[in-house]
């Protein structure tokens, strides 16, 4: 009996082993199902976190960029003409930037393309001082505008004037870099351009002045994207970029739903940056820019727009829309 | 070889350099475009730069005699009244140590968008190492020479003129050529918070357009500009201070 | 020509006293020479009469004809103190200039009249310099330079005449063709030279004291015979100058060192 006992022992271990084993062996990656490992995309803003970033930011907050299998890095630069260089040489994946920009990146020869919009109306126009004597824009001649030099200055300013018979060169363009608000504020310039209308007419209202803009798209200025995604036109994944994009629409649906709760969102993702009158302001204002539908591709749009610039001198050739918008 | 001819020689050696970095590494014209296509950029757009040069070197060179001027005359009252060092020194150490990015959107508002906010910025960066120089200079006179001077009676202004302000010369000298080396700097970060003209302003301009070329010509005319002021002056200076030998030939 | 007093000068550094209750007499119109060794405080003296700044003094400098000694002075150093920013001409003619007062400037007075320059040329054609009037100093030899700054000092023409070993840089040749020149050219002028040299003590002194110890002393004077520039032939300087050597050779064993400036 003593040696069956035994004989069963050994049996039992040897047995519990080999199953242990077998277990073991079956986790291992050599199963028939492999794990797959999150694509990583780099993406640079063209500023620092601000609002208009609202879908990106709640994409990656509410885990829609991880739902889609990705894993994005999102980076800020100093200065916002660094992205398209770094997006063209193949450092970055992907960069928020401007279509007007965009289009002036591809007729110097940068490999850019498009790869969905995420701000789907003008944010610029022209800022006076609600106080100001400038009730209309033929008011504007032999003023000031304080700018940030973005390119396309001279052609919308045209554009502006046109109706009431002035151009660009009748007024004194001067670059103040960031300094918009101050600028228009102290007197030293009596409009502004490249400020945005969810942005500085809310920072002024917050200092006790009132601001009134005169908006392009109201003004015979094709409508455009104020702020896109750009991709390099020639190495890019674009699998990985629909994902992207299926990510940033249910960041976007979900903004539109939840108003309140996004905002919260948002301003929690870095409360000691975001946590402010200012942004909480510009957030309500954004909602309704943001492109619902952002892989939807409107060519005609962008080739009207490319047109518009190169007509009032902008583009010394024309370029082709098709070739710098990604298919998605 | 002539000893005018070695900066040539150096300039040409780095143009060489350059040219082969942007071939070598394969560079794309958007992130530094080699020197010919920047050569074509100068050409091109030779009225246009030439334009905002004359902005930008207004700006310096008034900047640069306004600050020389001011630096010179607060070093002789750090010198003469000491009393009022204590006072001085700090303001003088904060126009040094505060960025001048940092200012500068401070200094538009106040002076406008105009020249003069830009020779302020000008004075600023430049104010620092004329007064430093020149009170050094002023302060460390040989202790012969005012004893000398002592005994033979001689008065303030006298010893000032005949024996400090000569002896401080070779010291403001090296003021200056910093200075004169440092005066872009003022200018161009003036245009970039607040101009209509200047190198720096079609810099950024440039930039914005994503002429890349067309930002590298500007950029190389203000180096090039900058490396002519500093051997423009580095000439005057040895003129004005024939009898200071240089001893370090070997 | 008076006599210059120096009664009861005491100099102190801190807690270090260098001399006290110094008296010493410089006869009008002749050569007063100081010796001592390194340290001994012969130079604070020397500034102690000019009135530079030299520590803490006190005493009394008194000329006999009744005068401050203040603006009676010239200074000659050791290191020649030639401007190197002026000419040689310039540089001799440096008090001219320093004395010139705003009212001179703002009257336009000339800044070198004729007959002042006219002056100064003859006086660089005595010190054997007309060629390099025009030259600046960085030109000159070791030897050219310091008759420049005899020329200057003469062009001072001050009574008194203070010298601070100014031809102890100079090689053994240069040094006595100068101390000739110097003796020439400075006659009937009343001179303390200090220097450390005897041979150069007893060549041109009428008297030579010796300064020595801690807290310095001077001893009594020593009046050599003759006529100055004494001959190097004359025996009698000879020996007096191995006697003089030899007291200061043994001063440096004996007292204690001296710290403080000379």
């Amino acid at each position: 009996m003593k040696k069956t006992i035994r004989q069963v022992f050994f049996w039992a271990m040897t047995l519990m082993l080999s199953i242990n084993l077998h277990a073991s062996a079956n986790n291992q990656p050599s199963s028939t199902q492999p794990e797959k490992e999150p694509k990583e995309l780099t993406l640079m803003l063209e500023w620092f976190v601000n609002p208009d970033h609202g879908p990106i930011i709640i994409a990656q907050e509410k885990g829609y960029f991880k739902d889609q299998g990705l894993t994005i890095d999102i980076q800020e630069p100093a200065d916002p003409n660094l992205p398209p260089k770094l997006v063209a040489a193949g450092k970055v994946d992907l960069a928020v930037y401007y279509q007007p920009s965009l289009i002036h990146g591809v007729a110097n020869g940068l490999p850019l393309a498009w790869a969905g919009t995420l701000v789907a109306t003008p944010l610029d126009g022209l800022i006076v001082l609600d106080e100001s004597p400038i009730k209309s824009l033929k008011d504007m001649k032999g003023k000031t505008i304080g700018l940030n030099i973005g390119g396309i200055e001279n052609a919308i300013l045209d554009t502006l004037f046109e109706p009431y018979g002035f151009s660009a060169k009748d007024v004194k363009l001067v670059n103040v870099g960031w300094n918009l608000s101050s600028s228009l504020m102290s007197g030293r310039v009596d409009a502004i351009m490249g400020a945005y209308r969810n942005f500085e007419l809310n920072q002024l209202e917050i200092e006790g002045r009132k601001g009134r803009m005169f908006y392009f798209e109201e003004h015979n200025i094709p409508p455009y994207d104020e702020l896109i995604f750009i991709a390099n036109r020639e190495k890019n994944d674009k699998e990985a970029i629909r994902r992207f994009l299926r990510a940033i629409e249910l960041g976007t649906q979900f903004i539109v739903n939840n108003p309140e709760k996004s905002w919260e969102i948002f301003r929690d993702y870095s409360p000691k940056q975001l946590d402010n009158e200012l942004n909480r302001r510009a957030w309500f204002d954004t909602i309704s820019r943001f492109d619902l539908r952002p892989a939807a591709k409107d060519a005609g749009r962008y080739q009207a727009f490319a047109d518009y610039l190169q007509e009032r001198g902008e583009l010394k050739k024309k370029v082709d829309a098709s070739n710098f918008m990604l298919s998605l | 070889m002539k000893d005018a001819i070695k900066p040539f020689i150096v300039f040409l050696g780095l143009l060489i350099l350059w040219h082969t970095l942007v071939i070598v590494f394969d560079m794309p014209d958007y992130i530094l475009p080699g020197p010919g296509a920047v050569a074509q950029s100068m050409v091109e757009n030779a009225s246009l730069l030439w334009e905002h040069t004359l902005v930008t070197l207004s700006e310096m060179l008034m900047g640069l005699f306004l600050g020389v001027l001011m630096g010179i005359i607060l070093a002789l009252i750090l010198v003469y009244f000491t009393a009022l060092r204590p006072w001085l020194l700090p303001p003088l150490l904060i126009t040094q140590a505060i960025p001048v990015f940092a200012l500068a959107p401070i200094l538009m508002l106040w002076f406008g968008y105009g020249m003069t906010s830009k020779v302020v910025m000008t004075i600023l960066v430049i104010f620092f190492p004329v007064v430093t120089c020149c009170y050094d200079g002023l302060r460390h006179t040989h202790q012969g020479w005012l004893d000398m001077a002592q005994t033979m009676g001689g008065n303030r202004f006298a010893i000032l003129r005949n024996i400090r302000w000569p002896a401080a010369l070779p010291a403001l000298a090296s003021g200056l050529r910093v200075a004169v080396v440092v005066a872009p700097i003022g200018a161009v970060v003036g245009e970039w918070v607040g101009s209509s003209a200047g190198l720096g302003y079609l810099m950024l301009q440039a930039n914005a357009r994503l002429w890349v070329d067309q930002m590298f010509a500007a950029l190389t005319v203000l180096a090039f500009c900058s490396v002519t002021l500093y051997y423009t002056t580095d000439r005057l200076l040895r003129r004005l201070i024939p009898w200071q030998p240089e001893t370090s030939q070997e | 020509m008076f006599d210059v007093i120096i009664r009861d000068a005491s100099l102190r550094f801190k807690n270090h006293c260098v001399f006290e209750n110094l008296n010493l007499i410089l006869k009008g119109g002749k050569w007063t020479c100081l010796l001592g060794g390194s340290g001994v405080g012969k130079t604070c003296l020397l500034r102690l009469i000019a009135g530079l700044p030299a520590g803490e003094t006190t005493g009394e400098i008194l000329c006999q004809d009744g005068f401050p000694v203040s603006h009676r002075i010239a200074w000659m150093a050791q290191q020649d103190l030639l401007l190197p920013w002026f000419s040689v001409l310039e540089n001799i003619t440096l008090g001219q200039r320093l004395r010139r007062s705003f009212t001179d400037i703002v009257k336009r007075h000339p800044l070198i009249p004729p007959e002042v320059e006219d002056q100064a040329m003859s006086i660089l054609e005595k010190v054997g310099l007309t060629e390099k009037a025009r030259v600046l100093p960085q030109h000159l030899s070791g030897g050219q330079r310091q008759r420049a700054a005899l020329a200057r000092t003469l062009m001072e023409n001050r009574p008194l005449v203070l010298m601070d070993e100014p031809f102890g840089a100079l090689d053994a040749i240069t040094r006595l063709n100068l101390q000739d020149l110097a003796c020439e050219l400075l006659e009937n002028r009343t001179v303390l030279l200090i220097t450390h040299d005897p041979l150069e003590a007893l060549r041109l002194g009428h008297d030579v004291y010796h300064l020595r110890g801690y807290p310095a002393r001077l001893t009594d004077a020593i009046t050599p015979p003759g006529k100055t520039p004494r001959s190097l032939e004359d025996n009698g300087i000879m020996m007096l100058q191995g006697k003089l050597l030899d007291r200061l050779r043994h001063e440096s064993f004996d007292e204690k060192p001296v710290k403080g400036e000379q």
